[in-house]
């Protein structure tokens, strides 16, 4: 029983770390039809920005937010200069263009900080542990936990109740109809891959604990993200909460239970689950 | 201006001529890796071989000693033995050495066997390699070499139960193979042996696993750098407050310990270097590369190795010449028996694999700077695979 709610707390907040990063991502593909294979340069950035910002002396809630920031102006420079010619030009020039940033910014992290790991440290008030009742727990994970529910609560609201979020959604599943009816889907697209960039910021930078920041990154982690996207469904929201606590839960258990067959378990569920669901857990109306 | 530099240039091609009976070029080849994610292996080889010249110069009795250097970009087989045919054949070098990984040093083996080419090996620490060709000779170390003294130290430290958590690679099974059979013969228990896949990103679950089977300690081994890291840092979340002890090899070496953090204070470790060894060849090594490559510089195991091979190197143009006979290099090197940076190390005639003392080592923490402080030498260590596997190639 104990040793059940450790592994529920590990699965949450693996899994979360694993949505504030990719829900950015999932939101730009639903919304613009856009393959960025990019996407986990982007929570790099803001975690490197945040490292370099700490090490010099800056309070670790301070080098969040200028982090997160910086991640979000990156995002929308590379919208406005990379990403808008390739809209019309097809999947495989997105996949080669985005690929190939990826090589370029683990080439431009090694040239100026080395191939080593860029500590984060956290706050010494959240790298403790903490007594959860029968044993004692990494205060960080609980701390990771409350903000990634924060955070989905807050975005649930943003797309679900808020007027931008109508039209997001209305953007989403019918851009042209959506266009016809006024909507300014040119400027949604800058703000949502700005927004979509600063949160992966802001997850590369809190979960810096669990997915170290090193120039390969990108590269990395590529693959947990796209997973994400792809169960989740483009463009849902919901369906990439519900997929990346599915998996972080399911990963975490499978690696507590059967150890040497762990990833086949992961991957094996996500065979299963694009099997029965090709078009994710919850897709966006227009998808496929 | 042309006639002007062509007389130049006869002028230096007569001066070059004269020259070459009394001294010629000794050229030898280094395979490392300069780019991409291991890139640190490459340049922690070529920094060491710096030093050396500084401290040897760059010829040995007027003969200059010309390093070529290649890099293999990672594991990486075909490039590696791609490589070497290039140094062997277009560049003519008598010496091989370098070689981080052990794919890359057995990739070479048939060459440099059929164009008897002796290769020191820097790093590369399966055992098996020296076996594959009797060219090759070794002056790092091998994993079950620093294993055994772990071992062996913690069947006679109260430590009855110990759970094996390696990396799920080639090196990863030597040292747990090691770990288990040299516990097991000292009358310990092992509860059990995980074996944690290269791609993981989150430990959690497979230490909180270790953590419902009690062990009083575990013995890990990682693969470097980020993951060796993490598991670490798992290791002080999850068990070190349950009292379990940590036992590694070289996961808490100088160039790692500083990205752990504090999290790594209390483990044991057993390396065949330490950074704080009291030797003044050590204190020079150290000294150089600080004052020449600046502060942040790490002095490591494959700086000490890539110190130790040019010494190797050096020693045979000073006693067989320039353009030695393959067969009698390879004999004097393997008989060799010198002061190195990690103190006294020797050459197993039988092997061609290093001997040397293998210390049992602790973190601490000085003045805020984290080191590992040795607290037991074990003298002269030789690799015990190859007395399990007599036949293995």
């Amino acid at each position: 029983m104990q040793t059940a709610v450790v592994i529920l707390l590990d699965g949450l907040a693996y899994g979360m770390v694993l949505f504030i990063i990719s829900v950015g991502l999932t939101v730009t593909m639903g919304l613009m039809r856009v393959v960025n294979l990019a996407h986990g340069a982007f929570a790099m950035a803001g975690g490197y920005v945040a490292a370099v910002l700490v090490a010099a002396g800056m309070p670790f809630f301070a080098a969040l937010v200028v982090g997160t920031v910086a991640a979000g102006l990156l995002g929308g420079l590379s919208e406005i200069t990379i990403f808008r010619p390739l809209y019309r030009k097809g999947e495989l020039a997105q996949v080669l263009m985005t690929f190939g940033m990826v090589f370029v910014t683990i080439a431009g992290l090694t040239f100026f900080f080395g191939t080593d790991i860029k500590r984060l440290p956290v706050p010494d008030y959240l790298g403790g542990l903490v007594d959860i009742g029968f044993r004692t727990y990494p205060a960080y994970r609980l701390f990771l936990i409350a903000v990634g529910a924060l955070l989905a609560i807050g975005l649930w609201y943003l797309i679900e109740g808020s007027l931008y979020g109508a039209r997001l959604r209305a953007a989403v599943d019918n851009p042209r109809m959506a266009r016809a009816v006024g909507i300014d889907v040119n400027r949604l697209f800058t703000i949502t891959f700005v927004g979509g960039c600063a949160l992966a910021g802001f997850g590369g930078i809190i979960g810096a604990d669990m997915l170290p920041l090193e120039p390969f990154y990108a590269l990395r982690y590529l693959v947990p993200f796209l997973v994400i996207v792809a169960v989740g469904g483009h463009g849902s929201f919901k369906g990439s909460f519900v997929a990346a606590i599915t998996l972080g839960l399911i990963d975490t258990a499978g690696k507590f239970l059967v150890p040497s067959i762990a990833p086949y378990l992961f991957f094996g569920l996500v065979f299963v689950l694009l099997l029965l669901r090709p078009h994710g857990l919850w897709p966006a109306k227009s998808a496929g | 201006m042309r006639k002007r530099l062509i007389g130049l240039s006869v002028a230096g091609v007569l001066l070059a001529m004269t020259g070459a009976a009394a001294a010629e070029t000794v050229k030898v080849g280094v395979l490392g890796v300069f780019s991409g994610g291991f890139a640190r292996w490459g340049a922690q080889f070529q920094q060491a071989i710096t030093v050396y010249q500084k401290h040897n110069g760059d010829s040995v009795k007027g003969n200059k000693i010309e390093i070529v250097y290649r890099d293999v970009g990672g594991p990486d087989p075909a490039k590696a033995r791609q490589m070497a045919e290039e140094l062997i054949l277009r560049e003519k070098v008598q010496f091989l050495a370098g070689f981080a990984f052990t794919p890359n040093a057995l990739a070479v083996a048939d060459l440099i066997t059929e164009a008897k080419v002796p290769t020191v090996i820097f790093n590369a620490a399966t055992s098996v390699i020296p076996r594959r060709s009797p060219m090759f000779v070794r002056v790092s170390f091998t994993l079950a070499q620093d294993t055994l003294p772990l071992a062996q130290w913690a069947a006679k430290n109260k430590i009855k139960k110990v759970v094996s958590v390696v990396s799920d690679y080639a090196p990863g099974h030597d040292g747990e193979a090691t770990f288990v059979r040299v516990f097991k013969e000292a009358g310990g228990e092992i509860l059990d042996a995980v074996r944690i896949p290269l791609s993981t990103t989150d430990f959690a679950p497979f230490f909180e696993r270790i953590l419902q089977q009690k062990p009083d300690a575990i013995f890990l081994f990682g693969p470097g750098g980020p993951s060796s890291v993490g598991m670490v840092n798992m290791w002080a979340q999850r068990l070190k407050p349950a009292g379990i002890q940590l036992l590694t090899t070289n996961e808490t070496q100088e160039i790692d310990l500083s990205k752990i953090g504090p999290a790594a204070l209390g483990s044991i470790g057993s390396s065949h270097y330490t950074e704080t060894i009291d030797t003044p060849l050590n204190k020079k090594m150290r000294g150089d590369l600080e004052a020449m490559f600046g502060r942040d510089t790490v002095p490591d195991t494959a700086s000490v190795s890539a110190y130790d091979g040019m010494h190797m190197i050096y020693q045979v143009v000073e006693k067989l010449g320039p353009r030695p006979n393959p067969d009698e290099a390879m004999k004097l090197m393997s008989n060799m028996k010198f002061d190195s940076p990690r103190g006294p190390v020797q050459i197993d005639p039988a092997t061609r694999d290093i001997i040397q003392n293998v210390y049992l080592r602790r973190v601490v923490d000085n003045g805020g700077r984290l080191q590992n402080r040795n607290f037991e030498t074990v003298p002269m260590v030789k690799d015990p695979w190859k007395e399990w596997n007599p036949e293995k190639k």
